[in-house]
């Protein structure tokens, strides 16, 4: 039991780096907002009450290095929630800076430790606009003197302390929660720090301490009613608890007769003198008793890994089992198979669920990026956002960390112009750039757009040409030209800057989109700016799929791409006169024959069936022998070997043992577009899809 | 952290060393069940501890009501360093609950 309890400590110091690094985030999100919205007191406050969770919890868990480092930081925010210091930019850069330092407290890392000389620098360039007293407080806040019993007739220094203001008394009952020790807590310190806002009386309650037998050893059952005579608010005591308020019964209301202090009368009497007062029927706040309080848990990445692994494992049995029971005519195996079926599609649905995350955090985290760079680059950027709770798979979002960086640190130094040619060419000198996520079928497209000069095609061209890259003479589409960005160390910069500028980042992209199995899309306007778009898979893992027959391979197209399936019979083929169009109600669609663009012999059947699919090209047709059915796919690797076959996305294994390949019906379309653009070139129409389409059914019709 | 539970033929006495707090807070009340149990005479060495936490105070004192109305004397042979008393007064302990 002993040793469980020990090596929760480990796992409590864990929890907290987990926790600081999200409030990290948020507090990085935060501040970059407060930079554009100066005035935002609800900013202001999440500032604040990130820092203070950071230093409180840092100190309860034994980071009192960073507790001491964050406390002036937070003092400083009080101010400005106090409305007696305003905002400015340095606040906010020496803050920005302090939270690098932060990280570096909470991550603990030998190789990577925080910069000692920048912190005291920070801390001193804080603690002068903040006029603090350059005084070793920082450290006793954040470790108090276990020592020493504060006098409780007198405040305790505070840089905050202004013996102007009227004392006010408030009071306090507190009662930890259940699992408030458990946590990690100590609800010692979180009284020792009432005492640095004020004086304090304190009565301590043991009424809820039960027999000996039946008391649990690791549960606080002692209360504390409390009277703080404090200049400070409400909400400064509140913020005490702050990380604790949701498994703890916490009452703050004003002092019974509350009065300013008479002269001559400490606040140590005026407190005695509360106490023996009846308490206010105010109901405390037993936060820990919410319904949702276990709403949800965090749960360690791997662990999920393994859990989302073994699903998939279990789903290539079961589609052994109804294989088998397929074979088996026996209505007893059928059924079970049936259940086993249903209740694996539903676990399935469930892990790949929870493995979804919102892309916020990773959008959140390009604002400090965008404020960095246009600062260093002397360029005025906003950053907007739209989307951003977005879902997709977990192991997709920490992959696209990278890719994004690039994207927006090329589009903030070669995109966005400098304020002064923005105005010279008519434009806002403040120039945006836009994050955008959405869904499309089983994909996600993330877009990274700018209002900038946008790409010049005939430099992109002629850099091309320059390097070999493409023959003098090649026709290529503008798709095709801008795909040139992201060929190995392709650049038009006509300098390296510390930004950009080496071709080394669109590269990074393009391998990072294509091991995701993704595909980037570019558009650029001259002189109106560039969008790109990566369209990446929800999920790496499991899909719902489709199995369809082309003589005797197999083949999972995704079910979420994938309209409607309709019969293409010899006749209809005879009456297109050659052209590989359908008419489903009087919408014409292109087909693909898989037989034919994978080189597939033998004879099809007299009725095809034709798959219509929802592409980024628009709506398709892939003709197959036969549609087998719905199959829950888990997605394999296809191996580094077949890494350049881009129309298909993995390989699945079916419940017989037999291998079928998983289509990617957006590399399939755009695979035989430009292999028809290729074909049409010297035509007047160049956009292959008019053409398939244009030309198609001029014929048909 | 150590606590010592020594059983002789007059008294158990109960020596906590170090820091005393939720880390051993399942020994120390295992320790103090005992020692009730016995029936005999319960004296507790504080003495040599560093730290002190709310676990540990609540379990004193629980196991000196529990002394109490069982009949069994239950005193302290060695108390708390100062250090440790000024904090527990600082966060409002006024008496320890053990009587010396």
């Amino acid at each position: 039991m002993v040793q469980t309890v020990l090596n929760n400590a480990d796992q409590f110091k864990q929890s907290f780096r987990e926790e600081a690094r999200e409030i990290v985030v948020d507090l990085e999100a935060a501040l970059l907002e407060l930079n554009e919205n100066r005035a935002d007191m609800e900013l202001i406050g999440r500032v604040f009450r990130a820092l203070h969770t950071i230093k409180g919890s840092g100190s309860m868990f034994g980071f009192e290095e960073l507790a001491a480092f964050t406390h002036n930081l937070e003092t400083a925010f009080d101010q400005v929630r106090n409305g007696k210091l305003a905002i400015n930019s340095e606040l906010i850069d020496l803050t920005l800076a302090a939270l690098d330092q932060i990280r570096a407290m909470v991550e603990e890392n030998p190789e990577a430790p925080a910069d000692r000389a920048a912190c005291s620098s920070i801390l001193s360039s804080v603690r002068k606009l903040a006029h603090l007293e350059d005084s070793v407080t920082a450290l006793q806040a954040a470790n108090p003197p276990a020592a020493s019993p504060a006098d409780p007739d007198v405040a305790p220094e505070s840089p905050l302390a202004d013996s102007a203001l009227a004392l006010r008394e408030w009071h306090i009952r507190f009662a930890p929660g259940p699992e408030l020790m458990l946590n990690g807590a100590n609800p010692f310190l979180l009284v020792r720090e009432l005492r640095q806002i004020g004086g304090l009386s304190i009565r301590v309650s043991m009424a809820d301490v039960p027999p000996l037998a039946e008391l649990n050893p690791e549960r606080c059952y002692i209360s504390w009613e409390m009277v703080l005579a404090t200049s400070r608010g409400r909400d400064a005591i509140r913020d005490v608890f702050i990380f604790v308020e949701d498994n703890c019964e916490l009452a703050i209301s004003p002092a019974a007769g509350d009065s300013p202090r008479a002269p001559g009368q400490t606040a140590g009497d005026q407190a005695a003198r509360a106490l023996e007062e009846p308490r206010s029927a105010q109901p405390g706040r037993r936060s820990y008793d919410k319904a949702d309080n276990a709403a949800s848990l965090r749960v360690p990445a791997q662990k999920l890994d393994q859990f989302v692994d073994l699903v998939g494992e279990l789903v290539t049995v079961q589609a052994r089992l109804s294989e088998l029971a397929a074979r088996r005519d026996d209505p007893d195996v059928a059924a079970v198979s049936e259940e086993v079926e249903r209740l694996t599609s539903a676990l399935r649905e469930n892990s790949m669920n929870i493995r979804m995350l919102p892309i916020r955090a990773t959008f959140e985290k390009f604002r400090r990026l965008v404020h960095d760079l246009a600062r260093d680059l002397g360029k005025d950027v906003v950053l907007t956002m739209e989307g951003a709770d977005t879902e997709l798979d977990k192991t997709v979002i920490e992959q696209l960390g990278d890719p994004l960086m690039h994207l927006i640190r090329n589009s903030m130094d070669h995109g966005i112009e400098p304020p002064a040619v923005r105005i010279a060419c008519g434009k806002r000198p403040t120039a945006t750039i836009h994050l955008a996520a959405r869904h499309s079928g089983a994909s996600v497209l993330i877009s990274v757009s700018d209002d900038g000069a946008g790409i010049n095609a005939q430099a992109v061209r002629n850099r091309a040409i320059e390097k070999g890259l493409i023959a003098p003479d090649a026709p290529l589409t503008q798709a095709e030209t801008f795909a040139l960005l992201f060929e190995p160390g392709f650049s038009t910069a006509k300098t390296v800057t510390d930004v950009s500028g080496r071709g080394v980042g669109m590269d990074v992209v393009r391998q990072r989109v294509d091991s995701l199995r993704g595909s980037i899309d570019v558009a650029s306007q001259a002189g109106s700016g560039t969008q790109v778009t990566l369209r990446l898979p929800l999920t790496l893992a499991i899909i719902d799929g489709l199995l369809v027959t082309v003589g005797s391979a197999f083949f999972v197209l995704p079910l979420a791409n994938t309209l409607e399936c309709i019969e293409l019979t010899c006749a209809q083929v005879e009456r297109a006169n050659g052209k590989q169009m359908a008419n489903v109600r009087g919408e014409l669609i292109p087909y693909i024959r898989l037989r034919q663009h994978f080189h597939i012999g033998g004879t099809p059947p007299a009725i095809e069936q034709i798959m219509v699919v929802e592409t980024g090209e628009g709506r398709y047709g892939f003709v197959v022998d036969q549609v087998l059915g719905n199959c829950q796919t888990v997605i394999k690797n296809l191996g580094r070997f077949y890494r350049h076959v881009q129309v298909v996305s993995g390989a699945t294994i079916l419940g017989n043992g037999t291998v079928a390949l998983i289509l990617d019906p957006e590399r399939l379309t755009q695979t035989a577009v430009r292999a028809a653009e290729r074909r049409s070139r010297g035509r007047p129409s160049a956009a292959a899809h008019a053409h398939m389409q244009g030309a198609a059914s001029a014929s048909a019709l | 952290m150590g606590i010592a539970h020594e059983q002789r033929d007059e008294s158990v006495s109960i020596s906590l060393e170090g820091a005393v707090d939720i880390t051993c807070a399942a020994e120390l009340k295992a320790a103090l069940v005992l020692a009730l149990s016995s029936g005999k005479p319960v004296r507790v060495s504080l003495d040599r501890c560093s730290v002190f936490d709310v676990t540990a105070y609540q379990l004193l004192w629980a196991a000196q009501r529990e002394a109490k109305s069982l009949g069994v004397e239950f005193t302290l042979a060695a108390p708390a360093p100062a250090l440790i008393l000024a904090a527990l007064k600082e966060v409002g302990f006024e008496g320890f609950p053990v009587p010396a």
